[in-house]
């Protein structure tokens, strides 16, 4: 029997391709997991905190909207800000007030939060915005390596590597830190936190702050082509694929948003790869999804915790 | 001058009031225990003065400042450090963290204060990276007051800190008190078990949100009606 392709390329493909996809789900999970550690909150927004960085670092990159033309460090650098600044909002204003409501009332807040996002982003602008990559802005080779004949990017580089340094800087911060700790006793037992003279309200910022700072920055790594921004696409497209992978790599775990995020990949596009492995998958509409429902219901069924478990 | 000052507290849940103008004293280094019924008000008292529930009318002065309105934060800088009722301990964090989040607001004291907790419960320090939540009764119960104490109080309140342990076990945290309160900080109890009544300078009884009863203990030990009344 000879096969179509070579077998060698048709396994880098998808892992290259899996491994960054992922890399996307779980930078967008890692801020998921951030707010579900300190509030047991599921922030709909999330994907938002992602569009709106995205969208303020393309206005001050290209100087449109009669904006300044800026620097492209300090774009990026708005763009983050802007996030989190809309993020520290969302506390103030949405979150704050209902803090004492059930859980379900914050999340259906924070899918208002997420819809008013998208009118304000259409409003400002309704074309396409792909956000320059890194090497374009230095005028580089946009190619790091070839692995195999499938070249590895720079921009697709730079998403995996900011997701473990983000992941690792989280999981750190929650061990080791005073703040963190604050924020974990309080998701535990507010009453019993603010016994200690541990302010609620500030530990909420710092977390929603946190997040927005995590979402902003998958927005200006994520929204560069072949992907590109227009209002809502985050929430759209990633948003609930991150979900189920920062499920599955344990809802309260920060490296299971890594290992949940990339796992998800993988089997996407392993799944929607014509394998000789799983033969025709890849030729099914929505084969990919297909699989990665397959796998999730799998893990969530053997470990109902998520790969990781508790509170990592 | 009294260390605390109650004076015509108000306060309750939502809409129902439950203090209606309670007014008491305890004096600087005495151990003063509140007794009374469920739901006579102990609970919403001792949490009211620690600033965990919104005080309506009245006034609660600590050491000559009046301490009511102000933000949990600002009591316990002050010195007024609370071991809650049902123990609350963060479940899942260790008891090293437990004790370290008791000293949020006096870290300078916290290496000093950790050393005094370990020698009224050296068994928390046998237990310093166990996870809270998987600690017995007992001992959540004495973190809980050790958390409490990691702030250096000046008073201590215990809401029910014998609830549920076994007579032998509530024997125990009395003594604990006992020395805690000797060693200079003044305490206020919030008990049903009238074991405790050796060890109170001060008896309050609580009736529905107000008080009945304000003397010595060793008068409500004596007044037999009292005891039968309020006391089961
Ligand atoms: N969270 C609450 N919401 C509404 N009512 C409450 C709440 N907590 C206590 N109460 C009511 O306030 C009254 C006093 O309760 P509490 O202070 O807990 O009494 P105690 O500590 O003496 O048992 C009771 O009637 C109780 O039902
Ligand atoms: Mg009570």
């Amino acid at each position: 029997m000879t096969l179509a392709f070579d077998p060698t390329t048709g396994l880098v493909s998808p892992l290259v391709h899996g491994l960054f996809q992922g890399s996307a789900y779980g930078l967008l999970g890692l801020g998921l997991v951030l707010l579900y550690k300190s509030n047991r909150i599921f922030n709909f927004a999330q994907g938002e905190f992602a569009g709106v960085a995205a969208l303020v670092a393309y206005l001050f990159d290209t100087g449109s909207k009669g904006l300044p033309k800026v620097p492209y460090a300090v774009a990026i650098l708005l763009g983050v800000a802007a996030a989190v600044l809309v993020a520290l909002l969302t506390e103030r204003l949405v979150v704050r007030p209902m803090f004492h409501r059930p859980r379900v009332v914050l999340l259906v807040g924070t899918v208002g939060v997420a819809l008013f996002l998208i009118a304000v982003e259409g409003l400002v602008y309704q074309d396409i915005a792909a956000l320059r990559p890194i090497d374009q802005a230095l005028s580089i080779d946009p190619i790091f390596t070839r692995l195999d004949r499938v070249p590895v990017l720079w921009s697709d580089l730079a998403k995996l590597i900011m997701l473990l340094a983000l992941a690792a800087a989280a999981f750190l911060f929650f061990r080791l830190s005073r703040m963190g700790t604050a924020i974990l006793a309080v998701s535990q037992d507010a009453t019993a936190a603010r016994a200690v003279g541990i302010s609620v309200e500030r530990t909420s910022m710092l977390a929603w702050g946190l997040a927005g700072l995590t979402g902003g920055i998958a927005g200006v790594l994520l929204a560069v082509p072949p992907f590109s921004t227009t209002p809502g696409i985050f929430t759209g497209t990633i948003l609930t694929t991150a979900f189920a992978a920062a499920v599955v790599g344990g809802i309260t775990s920060l490296p299971g948003a890594f290992v949940g995020g990339v796992l998800v990949g993988l089997v996407q596009e392993f799944a929607s790869a014509d394998l000789p492995l799983v033969p025709g998958l890849g030729s099914i509409r929505g084969g990919g999804e297909l699989a990665v429902a397959i796998v999730l219901l799998g893990i969530l069924l053997v470990r109902p915790k998520g790969l990781l478990g508790s509170e990592t | 001058m009294s260390l605390l000052e109650v004076e015509g507290l108000r306060t309750g849940y939502g809409l129902l009031p439950v203090l209606q103008g309670l007014s008491f004293s305890v004096e600087e280094g005495t151990t003063a225990v509140l007794f009374g019924l469920n739901g006579a008000g102990k609970t919403t008292t001792v949490n009211a003065i620690a600033g965990l529930q919104p005080v309506w009318g009245g006034s609660i002065t600590f050491d000559g400042q009046k301490i009511s309105g102000q933000p949990a934060t600002k009591i316990v800088e002050r010195g007024v450090a609370i071991s809650l009722e049902g123990r609350h301990v963060f479940p899942k964090l260790s008891v090293r963290k437990n004790l370290d989040l008791g000293a949020w607001t006096a870290r300078k004291t916290a290496k000093q204060q950790l050393d005094l907790v370990f020698s009224y419960f050296p068994r928390l320090e046998e237990r310093l990276d166990q996870m809270a939540g998987t600690l017995s009764g007992g001992e959540q119960q004495m973190l809980a007051i050790g958390r409490a104490l990691m702030s250096k109080p000046r008073l201590l309140l215990i809401d029910e800190g014998s609830l549920g342990l076994s007579p032998k076990l509530a024997q125990t945290v009395f003594e604990v008190v006992s020395r805690i309160n000797d060693d200079g900080t003044t305490v206020l109890l919030v008990e049903q078990n009238i074991g405790v009544l050796p060890y109170a300078d001060q008896a309050l009884v609580m009736e529905k949100g107000t008080l009945t009863f304000n003397g010595s203990g060793k008068e409500l030990g004596e007044s037999g009606d009292l005891r039968k009344t309020y006391l089961g």
